[in-house]
């Protein structure tokens, strides 16, 4: 603030020397000194209003005002703590639960992502068109992979496996179960990531069957090789083979994958390459452009032999496109954070509805404050600044208690979320959460500070000035439409929770067709040198299980490829091999499982018999089917004795189960068609694949609580093989939480959020009542006085809040109608409109209803008739 | 009493009182007083001066730079404060007399149109 150099006493005094001048001018026209002086006075005119201009016109005025208003707006402030505490309340509360949805909106949709030149980092999208027409990221055959790296001049591609895998790492004297991700040569260079020791992968080291390499994340390198400067060049035991350890990864260094170390993917046609395994990234290379990058893509793909993407949708286009990866990666997850951003508005809205109908209340308070004021010469505009700026102060002080809310719900968000469940590796509050949060704590004040400005425009004078009482009727309709509008929107979070809580309900009690109770499992990574022999693996099986069923209190033991709720191996290439249907492709879920997989896990064997010992590598290869899977290749007939293949005999159906979707992702649970085979007869050669893609696992059923069961099954896995180790233990209610984490962390988020509008909506509602009870003491006293029972008047009090609460019911239930169409997709095992759901929401609002208007009217017993008609 | 009162006199247009300031100092530093003096003189009493309105006037002007301001003494020896035009302010009153000028003879073309001049 730069202050003017010239003084106001400096300014009167030349006042006083131009009137002495004039007065001494006059006196010589010869005017007596009195008359003189009165005339040099009129000539000036009002001496008084010119020193006024001279200090109005000082750049330090508004400065001076402000701090006068703001120290008279916190005094006010502070007078009315009840008042002042509740706002502040309100809107930390609102604009937290703003704030660390936006964190994570920033986070994975708005931030660029942690590499450099993000712009120039982007993923392929196929897009169909046709009967059943798609636009998504799909993933890589080696075909494509050999076409994109060796025709798409315009980009580095790179490829990946699309999720890290267990493996074994010697450390020292300990084998460790470690997470590799396998990426192809470029795959680095193309993030934008260089090691901080060694080097990227070489193309020769990316070649099928090149040399064995790695590289090490930071933290691996710090943990399990004490930050070894001279790691690199040497050798260390990776799935039981030397790998060279050719780079380390910065400390600061994230990855799609994040993997604790990576090798070469080493992708070809053959073997994995044979089906679409492969998750690819590209960066555009420098001057070229996404349309050149687009086009040769396409000229590349449409050279294909094999064009999966035409098999079962006959007449479609396929076309590719590049889509900025930050949008591939987040993808997932973008639709449900953009609801949770609408409801955290919603709560936003809520919020300010409420402040209105505060602030409202308190500017009526205050109109004989503000007729005095005005009376006394205060501007219209110096009344309104001064409203302004008490709501500035207040968003602004509830702006930072909210921002300090924000930061610890997303604190707690973040706790709750599994590990690498976000594709993001931080959720920062950084400058743009910052401003978004001072940004709303604005719009908020302006929101919520335009209804009592405009209300309070109309202060009349006289009649405010004659009487205490405060202009009613306006004003009460104003309120109760905030708080129909309010109740209106909670009820559409109330139902749009309700459902998704319905939803998690019901996959949580899906049947799961096995028995959950007592089964403790625990993953080992078999992608190993030592497995890759059918003997050895077979060997491994055999002995493990065996020795886990002599643990005390276990009855049973087993093993087997993947378990109920998880992922499982796709099979394509099936082939009915007999009878009517004889040559039908089909497509299934394979599990390998050993003898007592079924009993252990307790699933019913409803036709045919189990697998037994009997069924070895040398034996008829057989299989069993579940029940979709029989009624889908067979359509009811008896499937036991059927052949698959030509080889493989079905010789029993077991009971469904329920697993993570892989063929057709119609739910997070679902009942796929599946097909067993025993474990001892996997073929050498899809061994190794398998065990690259999957960590099998080991399945123990006790009668009770068993003391050390995790430490046992270890030292029992520990007497087939010294160095395998456990990758940890889980039951399978844990295995199901992990399936649901998606449902279960909605159901959270929205159920705390609808709590929060809720809760928001009750205090509206109370604050209407009890400010109306307030308001009408007097008038309650005489109704009360003339024979009107208290619960008459209760009633009478109450009506307007039930009154606004039932318009925005109403309201709501249309909005409904139209809004939760929009969850149809998230919605499993019930509809859109629920009934139940519906009623539940209408009881819960019904009493929250009655709770806010019937708790302030209980003062109205305490009146005294005799007393309050006395007042006055 | 004197004429002062009996003869209705001209209200200034605003914008002008600065123009006459400057045009005044021309001739001389003067102080407040003695600058409403020879405004009223010049135009031979026709222009009304509040002299209030002169102190802000005189203010803005120093304020921007266009005339500065000294205390001293009066020459009958009265203490006074003193404005002079600065460089800025010669440079600002060609160039505001000009336009009053333009003006003054466009407003004179419509107002009396037959003289054509």
């Amino acid at each position: 603030m730069l202050r003017r150099k010239r003084k106001p006493s400096d300014f009167s005094a030349e006042i006083e020397a131009h009137l002495g001048h004039e007065t001494e001018r006059l006196r010589e026209q010869g005017l007596s000194e009195q008359e003189a002086r009165a005339a040099a006075r009129r000539s000036f005119g009002n001496v008084m209003k010119v020193e006024e201009r001279f200090y109005e016109s000082g750049r330090w005025l508004w400065w001076d005002h402000l701090r006068q208003d703001l120290r008279f707006g916190l005094r006010m402030l502070a007078r009315n703590s009840g008042f002042t505490v509740t706002v502040v309340l309100t809107l930390a509360l609102s604009i937290g639960a703003n704030t660390a949805i936006f964190s994570l909106v920033n986070a994975l949709i708005l931030k660029s992502l942690p590499y450099s030149h993000p712009d120039r980092m982007s993923t392929i999208y196929t897009r169909i068109t046709g009967s059943r027409p798609s636009d998504e990221r799909h993933k890589l055959n080696g075909e494509q992979w050999e076409l994109l790296r060796d025709n798409v001049p315009s980009l580095i591609p790179a490829v990946s496996s699309p999720r890290t895998s267990g493996v074994n790492l010697q450390a020292g004297s300990r084998v460790e179960y470690v997470l590799a991700g396998r990426i192809s040569a470029h795959f680095l260079d193309v993030l934008a990531v260089q090691p901080v020791l060694g080097r990227n992968f070489l193309e020769d080291e990316d070649r099928p069957h090149g040399p064995k390499a790695a590289i090490l994340s930071y933290s691996l390198w710090r943990n399990a090789f004490g930050a070894n400067p001279k790691i690199v060049g040497q050798a260390v035991s990776l799935k039981g083979e030397p790998y060279e350890v050719i780079g380390v990864l910065p400390e600061d260094a994230t990855t799609p994958l994040n993997a604790d170390l990576y090798v070469a993917l080493q992708p070809g046609r053959g073997g994995e390459g044979g089906g679409t395994n492969f998750e690819c990234i590209t960066r555009l290379r420098d001057g070229a452009t996404w349309l050149e990058a687009d086009a040769e893509i396409n000229r590349a793909w449409q050279m294909r032999n094999q064009r999966y993407e035409l098999e079962n949708n006959p007449g479609a286009q396929v076309t590719y496109h590049s889509v900025p990866l930050q949008r591939g990666e987040t993808a997932r997850l973008r639709p449900q954070v953009l609801t949770l951003m609408l409801a955290a508005g919603f709560i936003l809205l809520i919020a300010c509805a409420n402040l209105a109908g505060l602030t409202l209340v308190r500017v009526m308070r205050r109109t004989s404050e503000v007729a005095t004021r005005l009376s006394l010469g205060a501007s219209r505009w110096q009344i309104q600044k001064q409203f302004w700026i008490e709501n500035l102060l207040l968003a602004l002080v509830g702006g930072v208690v909210g921002l300090g809310v924000g930061f610890a719900a997303l604190r707690g968000l973040l706790l709750l979320l599994p590990e690498h469940f976000l594709p993001v590796a931080r959720v920062p509050l950084d400058g743009r959460v910052l401003g978004f949060a001072l940004t709303v704590s604005l719009l908020t004040s302006v929101l919520f500070g335009m209804l009592p400005a405009l209300a309070s425009r109309n202060v009349d004078l006289r009649s405010s000035m004659a009487s205490r009482a405060v202009a009613w009727g306006g004003s009460l309709r104003l309120r109760q439409g905030l708080i129909a509008g309010e109740v209106a929107l909670t009820v559409v979070l109330l139902a749009a929770s309700g459902l998704l809580i319905r939803t998690l309900v019901h996959l949580e009690t899906l049947p799961p067709g096995f028995n959950p109770n007592g089964v403790m499992t625990a993953k080992a990574s078999l992608d190993d040198v030592r497995f890759h022999d059918p003997a050895a693996f077979r060997k491994l099986l055999v002995e493990s299980t065996a020795a886990m069923r002599q643990i005390l209190g276990v009855q049973q033991a087993a093993a087997g490829l993947s378990l109920p709720y998880e992922r499982t191996l796709i099979t394509g290439g099936l082939a009915i091999g007999d009878g009517r249907e004889a040559g039908q492709k089909a497509m299934a879920d394979e599990v390998y499982i050993t003898p007592d997989y079924f009993a252990a896990l307790q699933i019913p064997i409803l036709a045919g018999r189990s697998f037994s010992e009997a069924d070895g590598p040398d034996t008829q290869r057989v299989a069993i089917v579940n029940q979709v899977f029989a009624r889908k290749f067979f359509h009811g007939a008896n499937a036991v004795g059927r052949y698959l293949d030509k080889d493989t005999m079905i010789v029993g159906i077991a009971g469904n189960v329920a697993m993570a979707p892989g063929i057709d992702p119609v739910a997070p649970l679902t009942n796929e068609e599946t097909m067993y085979v025993p474990a001892a007869q996997i073929e050498a050669r899809q061994l190794s694949l398998l065990h690259v893609w999957f960590q099998p696992s080991w399945i123990v059923r006790a009668s009770g609580p068993v003391d050390g069961l995790t430490a046992q099954m270890q030292r029992a896995l520990a007497s087939a093989d010294a160095n395998l180790p456990f990758s940890g233990f889980y039951s399978m209610r844990d295995l199901l939480a992990k399936t649901l984490v998606t449902q279960r962390l909605e159901v959270a988020l929205l159920s705390a959020m609808t709590a929060l509008a809720l809760l928001l909506s009750a205090v509206g509602i109370f604050a209407l009542i009890a400010n109306i009870v307030a308001q009408k003491t007097r008038e309650i006293g005489i109704r009360l006085a003339l024979g009107s029972s208290i619960r008459q008047a209760m009633m009478h009090i109450g009506a307007p809040g039930v009154r606004a609460s039932a318009l925005g019911l109403i309201v709501g239930l249309i909005l409904c109608a139209g809004v939760l169409r929009a969850m149809h997709s998230v919605l499993y095992g019930i509809g859109v409109y629920d009934a139940p759901t519906l009623a539940s929401v209408v009881l819960a609002l019904g009493l929250v209803t009655l709770l806010a208007t019937t708790l302030p009217t209980l003062r109205i017993a305490r009146i005294d008739p005799a007393k309050t008609l006395r007042e006055e | 009493m004197s004429t002062q009162e009996t003869r209705e006199r001209l209200e200034l247009l605003q914008g002008t009182l600065d123009l006459l300031i400057l045009r005044t100092l021309i001739f001389g530093s003067q102080h407040g007083q003695g600058i409403a003096r020879a405004i009223q003189q010049t135009s031979e009493e026709e222009l009304l001066v509040e002299h209030g309105a002169l102190y802000p006037a005189l203010q803005r002007l120093e304020e921007r730079g266009w005339i500065s301001a000294k205390w001293g003494t009066s020459s009958n020896n009265r203490k006074a404060r003193f404005y002079t035009l600065t460089a800025v302010g010669r440079r600002q009153l060609v160039k505001e007399t000009a336009k009053w000028k333009r003006l003054a003879t466009a407003i004179g073309r419509i107002l009396d149109p037959a003289k054509g001049d």
